[in-house]
């Protein structure tokens, strides 16, 4: 409080604001009001960490588990109370696991075939060419995407095992038995991932220029060539996110996967078919299954980190593209 | 080599009708080019022809073969887009062969016609480039190149120089004539630039809401249009139009009359005729001895002048109340005229001018018909200049 005389003899008293005492939290309350931006950036670090934390440390876990020796297997801490790299060959002798991976290659590989030719054929449909009803049975297409597979689980499994039948022209036809075959996999495979690949194909299609599939088709081609010649070709990178993710799909799948054959390498049973192999009937060798799933997760881990530029760039910029 | 034939050709879509019973025959070897303003159909015409888009009703012929029903690829026609279309993906080898190696050539054959286009087309050497690799004229005769490499029977070509430079287009424009000269192929030749119609063909095919207006080598389009829209886009600045009436003493308009007797030119008095002047046929009343048959003198002041160099386009007002506008040529209080650069005219003058009377267009107002081109009629057409000539004085 100070005060000064006035020509007048009065005086005029002036108050000053005196600092208030503020604790840290009330620091850090201003200092974030007056630069969010720290803020959002320590969010994003939290988040980050959190999320790096549910994602890695069960694949962490796994490592420790497959390289603890088995008579240590109950007294697991946070990092391995030995070292026994043996549990991977031993997944190789106990079941044909390399079996298994092939398999899962190949129904990854003939699920991707048949839905980037067909998804193409749909894409371009979608894409390129203007008809009645287009945006409503896109979106029915992509909401068979949203459905539960479980949804179809019963109906398929009597399809494929022969029971589903119809009485035709006096005779009696049943749906032909695929169980332990590729094909219970790969069909409702291609159908339930078909849709993402349809969606992301669709807007790379439709961003080619119509100059140059008249000029394909001018040229020699019919419609279906200018697609395969001119128009996939230009397309590359969504024609690559979209196999990488049905592959990588189908790789990951679990249900029909489980469900639609008996469990045998022969038999089609993809990687899970071999994980699940290795239990016993009286033991459950849990660092052997940890070792599998490690072996099983390579692949996939390798093609996302070769594919993921391409993959970011067509999901992202399949919508900006010039 | 080949013809194509157009028979009722008509094209509709939803609500709207592009093409509209369009009738036309290109002869074999000839260069017709197809001009209108945007969205007449002309693309749409030439679209049909290649087989992109299938006509509503008609037929199509190419080489007396009906390819209505056919695809693009059996037709024998190229073509070269406006927004030029290669391949990116491909280079310039295989952007020229792609047709060739679609229609199993086998590789030496494909390798002779390709360096042979290349060659015509002036980009040895260039051959292995990608498209993003050249500049937009050397994509321009990859594009010829790509299209005359397969020796098809009939060139088609979309606005194929509308994208480049100024400098570029005019270069193009004496290649391709020089191409036709050399490939003797039939070429359609579509564009909205009156200038590349008039230059490069032998027909020109005029386009309006659809309907052919008029086929014609351009100088008949220039000097006797079939009707009021041809007379208005052919000849850059427009030609003149003044409203008015046909009388028995001529035509009479609200500013000036011309004089004539309707009844030996075999015109009715008595209906709305369009009187068109182009405007180098437009002539100040000093120079009238040059003007082997001018019309009386028409009182005008002059409002702008615009200097090209070679010739000062003058704009005319024909009365105190004249309203300026944009439609200058269209209003019948405005007239155009093109004079010498050396004339000694300046803005806001009076002056007096003549019409070419031999030059003189009229139309039928309401339906748009060319009545008829020039005011002299054959057995009169002394006599007539005489009087005129009198009656000025």
């Amino acid at each position: 409080m100070s005060s000064e005389s006035r020509t007048d003899g009065g005086q005029t008293t002036t108050i000053e604001d005196r600092p208030l005492k503020r604790g840290p939290f009330s620091r850090w309350v201003e200092n974030s009001i007056k630069n969010p931006q720290r803020v959002y950036r320590s969010m994003f670090y939290v988040v980050t960490v959190f999320f790096l934390l549910t994602t890695l440390f069960p694949f962490y876990w796994l490592v420790v588990l497959a390289v603890t020796p088995p008579r240590l297997l109950s007294g697991v801490g946070l990092y391995p109370p030995g070292f026994n790299p043996e549990s991977f060959l031993i997944v190789f002798e106990r079941v044909p696991f390399h079996w298994f991976m092939f398999n899962s290659f190949v129904l990854g590989i003939m699920t991707t075939v048949i839905v980037l030719v067909l998804a193409s054929l749909a894409g371009y449909v979608f894409g390129r060419l203007r008809f009645p009803g287009k945006t409503p049975l896109m979106l029915a297409i992509l909401a068979i995407s949203y459905f539960p597979p479980a949804a179809f689980l019963l109906p398929l499994f009597e399809l494929f095992t022969g029971n589903v039948g119809a009485v035709i022209g006096g005779v009696y036809i049943h749906s032909p038995d695929l169980f332990n075959t590729p094909w219970p996999m790969v069909l409702p495979f291609s159908a339930l991932f078909m849709p993402l690949s349809i969606f992301i194909l669709t807007t790379f299609y439709g961003q080619i220029p119509d100059g140059l599939e008249d000029a394909a088709r001018v040229e020699g081609t019919t419609r279906l060539g200018a697609l395969f010649r001119v128009i996939v070709p230009l397309s590359a990178p969504g024609v690559a996110t979209a196999g990488v993710l049905t592959f990588i799909s189908v790789y990951n799948e679990f249900f029909f996967s489980f469900l639609m054959n008996n469990g045998e390498a022969e038999n089609w049973a993809p990687i899970v078919g071999g994980i699940l192999g290795l239990q016993g009937q009286f033991d459950t060798p849990y660092h052997l299954m940890a070792a599998a799933s490690v072996i099983g997760v390579l692949p996939v881990a390798i093609l996302v980190i070769i594919a993921q530029e391409k993959i970011v760039s067509g999901l992202t910029a399949g919508a900006l593209k010039e | 080599m080949g013809d194509v034939k157009l028979e009722h050709v008509t094209k509709r879509y939803d609500d709207v009708t592009a093409v509209d019973d369009m009738n036309m025959h290109v002869r074999d070897g000839e260069f017709v080019c197809l001009v209108g303003p945007s969205g007449c159909g002309k693309s749409t015409t030439m679209e049909m022809v290649a087989g992109l888009t299938m006509p509503t009703e008609g037929d199509i012929y190419i080489s007396g073969t009906n390819v209505t029903n056919l695809p693009p690829k059996d037709r024998g026609v190229a073509m070269v887009f406006q927004n030029i279309a290669l391949f990116p993906h491909m280079n310039v080898y295989k952007n020229i062969s792609f047709g060739l190696r679609l229609r199993d050539y086998d590789d030496e054959e494909i390798d002779r016609r390709v360096e042979r286009a290349a060659e015509i087309v002036q980009l040895e050497g260039m051959l292995e480039r990608m498209p993003d690799e050249m500049s937009g004229g050397q994509r321009q005769r990859v594009a010829i190149a790509r299209a005359i490499v397969r020796n098809p029977e009939v060139f088609l070509m979309d606005e194929p120089l509308a994208n480049l430079d100024a400098k570029l287009r005019v270069h193009m424009r004496t290649e391709l004539q020089r191409l036709h000269k050399e490939l003797d192929t039939t070429i359609i030749y579509v564009t909205h630039d009156q200038a590349e119609a008039m230059t490069m063909s032998d027909r020109i095919a005029v386009i309006d809401s659809g309907q052919l207006q008029q086929i014609d080598p351009p100088l008949t389009c220039y000097n006797e249009p079939a009707n009021l829209f041809v007379a208005g886009f052919i000849g850059s600045p427009a030609m003149n139009f003044v409203d008015g009436r046909l009388t028995d003493a001529g035509f009479e308009s609200k500013n000036f009359s011309v004089e004539f007797d309707p009844a030996d030119l075999g015109l009715d008095a008595g209906t709305d005729v369009t009187l068109g002047i182009r405007p180098e046929d437009v002539y100040l009343a000093d120079e009238r001895e040059s003007v082997g048959d001018p019309t009386m003198v028409i009182d005008a002041v002059t409002d702008v002048l615009e200097p090209m160099g070679d010739e000062i386009f003058v704009y005319l007002l024909l009365s105190e109340d004249a309203e300026t506008g944009m439609d200058a040529q269209d209003s019948p209080d405005q007239l155009l005229m093109s004079v010498d650069p050396d004339s000694a005219i300046e803005e806001d003058e009076n002056v007096d001018v003549v019409l070419d009377r031999s030059r003189v267009h009229l139309f039928d107002t309401s339906s748009g018909e060319a009545l008829l081109h020039g005011l002299v009629a054959p057995a009169q057409a002394e006599g007539v200049t005489e009087t005129e000539a009198e009656s000025d004085d």
